[in-house]
């Protein structure tokens, strides 16, 4: 069976490596496993998540034999999804508290902007979340990630690290503010 | 840091982003109020300037710079930082060069390099445009003085033709609520390679940070932002000669302190290539577009922050490697129903980066009437000429429906 890891590595350098650089994350291929490709993802989650999609289907694009693409971290081998390894619903959990205190403090006042906020998971201290609705492309979600969400967060979580968003904000519909060209 | 973000910008996660690695703590003004409790953002407005700027200086407590992060907010946060005593463009400078009728009255002064232009009040009579037209010459380009990224700004190539595009423009500037009575430009066509000049000024002087050379430059009869390629490949004396005509226009202006951005022509019509001023604007470049800059890892959002901070600033591109954008414009008038085939574009080799950035479902308008761009591609290579023919055969692969 032909060795994929070279080109995967090719197209990692040529069409992902620089645009992560750029988010301020790192990306290596670890491996090709019956056409399922897993790379390792440095630097910020927050950076990388968001675009997973993107990775897997310009991987898939560049190199044929690729059926899956896995997104792993250091120290948490295979973790498809972080930061959602821990299940938000889990008992106590960080991303059981996490969505405890959005839902009751943060989605009825973003509801105002048709906007709704769920916890994905946690892992390693970090908090996943996703944006819809009214909230999901618009330009000031960012804003609203950190200036509100995450110091709320930090606050009453004593071991947060970090909020993730992991919205695909490219898919958004109804964003309550739209970019435009200055 | 003060950090003023317009409710509709491209730029408010690059500078957050940018703050958060710079580990700054961030006060935020903007015009978008958020939904959120605890009143984590202050809300203000850029169209008044004297209630924002106090309810800023009565919120924010000490900071230690300003930044606005889009053009919207520019005048605001020279205000602020004029009242803290920060370092930063003055206010009337910032307004001059938000009007591009001041720009050229203070460019002519100081005589910069420019197009022959005439100012044609919004009172003239009927035959004011196309006078102005066959003074300058045609073909001229008719402008809207207050807009930017290109919208309502039209070629002309008879003095008829003028008059037709300055109706348009007219309703242009009406659909974007700028009723005011304010001239337009008639201005002289300079045909030549365009090219964008990225800077920091301190004191008046310039550190460059990234000079673009606009390959496809637009022809008219409008003139969208297309491909920019960085470093340029025009030639050293050319190069200089435009950073200096750049500095010493951004210095007309009365600017002094902080980013700004230049767009020039490089006219050869007389058989000798010279600079020729077209705009500046006293922010960094627009859009996306600074995704496509990277020095030893900092974007070029982070060089803005630590200048404003006061804190050394070395934009040099310490991977050297050409880099590229490509802003797609919006071809026709319609709702955006998707735009196909961005896996296969964004897996073209050399391509870095693909943002969609007009959400499918929205109404959509090309220049001169729309100001927005459907979405931007980026490329890397080991030449100019790669990183185009990446970025042209990405967009050729994309397939945009509108109806």
């Amino acid at each position: 069976m032909t060795d994929l890891t070279g080109p995967v590595a090719a197209a990692l350098e040529t069409s992902i490596r620089p645009s992560l650089i750029a988010r301020g994350a790192a990306v290596r291929v670890l491996g090709v496993d019956d056409g399922v490709a897993t790379l390792e993802v440095t630097g910020s989650p927050g950076a990388v998540l968001p675009v997973a999609s993107r990775i897997e289907a310009q991987v898939r694009a560049a190199v044929p034999g690729i059926t899956a693409v896995r997104i792993v971290t250091p120290g948490s081998p295979l973790a498809a999804e972080p930061p959602g390894s821990q299940p938000p619903d889990a008992p106590g959990s960080l991303a059981e508290q996490a969505r405890r205190i959005l839902d009751a403090e943060v989605n009825p006042a973003i509801s105002a902007h048709r906007g709704h906020v769920v916890v994905t998971g946690a892992n390693d201290g970090w908090v996943g979340i996703r944006l819809e609705g009214g909230c999901q492309g618009c330009s000031l979600a960012e804003v609203t990630i950190r200036q509100g969400i995450e110091p709320l967060l930090r606050a009453r979580l004593p071991g947060l690290v970090g909020v993730a968003d992991v919205t695909d904000h490219e898919a958004g519909t109804q964003p309550f503010f739209s970019p435009e060209k200055r | 840091m003060l950090l003023l973000v317009p409710a509709r910008t491209y730029r408010a996660a690059d500078f957050l982003a940018a703050a958060g690695r710079m580990g700054l703590e961030l006060v935020v003004a903007s015009d978008g109020a958020l939904p959120l409790g605890g009143r984590p953002v202050v809300h203000v407005s850029p169209e008044d300037i004297e209630d924002s700027a106090d309810r800023i200086i009565a919120r924010a407590g000490k900071v230690e710079a300003v930044v606005a992060a889009d053009t919207p907010m520019l005048t605001l946060a020279a205000e602020v930082a004029a009242r803290m005593g920060l370092p930063h463009h003055p206010v009337a400078a910032v307004a001059a060069a938000g009007d591009k009728a001041v720009q050229r009255r203070l460019w002519a002064a100081a005589r910069i390099a420019q197009p022959a232009f005439r100012l044609v009040p919004a009172a003239a009579s009927p035959n004011a445009v196309p006078q102005a037209a066959a003074d300058v010459g045609c073909p001229c380009v008719v402008k809207a003085v207050s807009l930017s990224a290109s919208q309502g700004v039209l070629r002309a190539d008879d003095p008829a033709a003028a008059a037709a595009a300055a109706r348009r423009i007219r309703l242009v500037l009406a659909a974007a609520g700028r009723t005011g009575p304010e001239p337009l430009v008639v201005e002289e066509y300079v045909p030549g390679p365009e090219l964008s000049i990225d800077g920091l000024l301190t004191a008046g002087a310039l550190t460059v940070t990234a000079v673009f050379d606009k390959p496809w430059t637009p022809e008219g009869p409008t003139f969208e932002e297309t491909l920019l390629i960085t470093p340029s490949r025009r030639p050293a004396p050319v190069l200089a000669e435009a950073i200096d005509t750049a500095e010493r226009a951004a210095r007309a202006l009365g600017l002094t302190h902080g980013p700004i951005h230049a767009e020039l022509r490089i006219d050869e019509r007389s058989g000798r290539p010279g600079p020729v001023m077209l705009e500046l604007a006293a922010r960094s470049i627009g859009g996306l577009c600074s995704r496509a800059l990277r020095f030893g890892g900092a974007s070029l959002e982070e060089l803005v922050l630590a200048h404003a901070l006061n804190r050394p600033v070395t934009p040099c591109d310490h991977d050297g490697q050409p880099s590229g954008v490509l802003m797609l414009p919006v071809p026709r008038s319609g709702v955006l129903l998707a735009v196909e085939g961005r896996a296969e574009a964004a897996a073209t080799p050399g391509i870095t980066g693909l943002t969609i950035t007009i959400p499918v479902g929205q109404q959509v308008r090309p220049l001169p009437e729309g100001d927005c761009y459907l979405g931007f591609i980026f490329a890397r290579g080991d030449t100019h000429d790669r990183v185009e023919e990446a970025l042209r055969a990405a967009e050729a692969r994309l397939r945009v429906v509108i109806r």
